[in-house]
């Protein structure tokens, strides 16, 4: 069956669905969140519930303010 | 004259900071630590600020540590932890540990791939090789080896 020609409106739309999706994954990217890996490489995510999380970020974000305050 | 380069292109522990911050654009601040959790080298010149980078680097690690040492997994050898107005990486070996401070929008991939890269390199792993702008390329032959040296991405030795 043959696709049907998509016209400029339609390409345009389509343009800005994927400029909002690779919008939504980096803000997703930047999310406050911590990633541990193995070493195989696998990504294991910490829950901001975990025991030791909060810790994690706030040790991270002293490590931004100290970097931050020699800037 | 070539083994003369080839010890001065050596990576020493003080130098690893440095060199992680040469591969990418967007690391702000780099420590590395020995086994013991002691500083052995920065990317800043100032001692007490990476004395203090260093500190907070090692607890980083204990903190992830702590989090999951009842996970039923090897310990983890990299982190990852992003954060309002950056992120922080983290990658070691049983011999070193090496932690950068990264701006906003570092590609989470790349960071890690580049912390693996300096740990291997110290390591003994094979040198990475960096591409070279046009005006510092010496002229040579058009061979696919010519090309390979410019590799846009560093290697991973032996991996």
């Amino acid at each position: 069956m043959k696709e049907k020609r998509k016209g400029p409106l339609s390409r345009a739309a389509g343009l800005a669905e994927g400029m909002a999706a690779t919008v939504r994954r980096m803000q997703r990217e930047r999310e406050p969140r911590v990633l541990v890996y193995d070493p195989a490489g696998y990504a294991r995510l910490v829950q901001p519930e975990a025991r030791g999380h909060d810790r994690i970020m706030e040790v991270a974000e002293q490590m931004l303010t100290q970097v931050a305050g020699r800037e | 004259m070539a083994i003369l380069t080839r010890v001065d292109d050596t990576l020493t522990p003080e130098r690893a900071a440095e060199r992680l911050r040469g591969l990418s654009a967007d690391v702000r601040a780099a420590v590395l630590l020995d086994a013991a959790g002691s500083l052995r080298g920065a990317s800043d010149d100032d001692y007490d600020d990476a004395q203090a980078l260093g500190d907070l680097a090692r607890k980083l690690f204990e903190e992830v540590d702590r989090a999951t040492r009842d996970w039923d997994t090897e310990p983890p050898e990299q982190v990852e932890v992003q954060v309002p107005g950056g992120a922080v990486f983290g990658s070691r070996t049983p011999r070193w540990t090496l932690v950068a401070v990264a701006r906003r929008g570092a590609l989470s991939s790349l960071m890690l791939y580049d912390l693996r890269a300096v740990l291997g390199e110290l390591e003994g792993g094979p040198q990475i090789r960096r591409s070279r702008s046009a005006a510092e390329r010496t002229p040579g032959p058009d061979t696919e080896e010519h090309a390979a040296e410019e590799l846009p991405m560093p290697e991973l030795g032996g991996q």
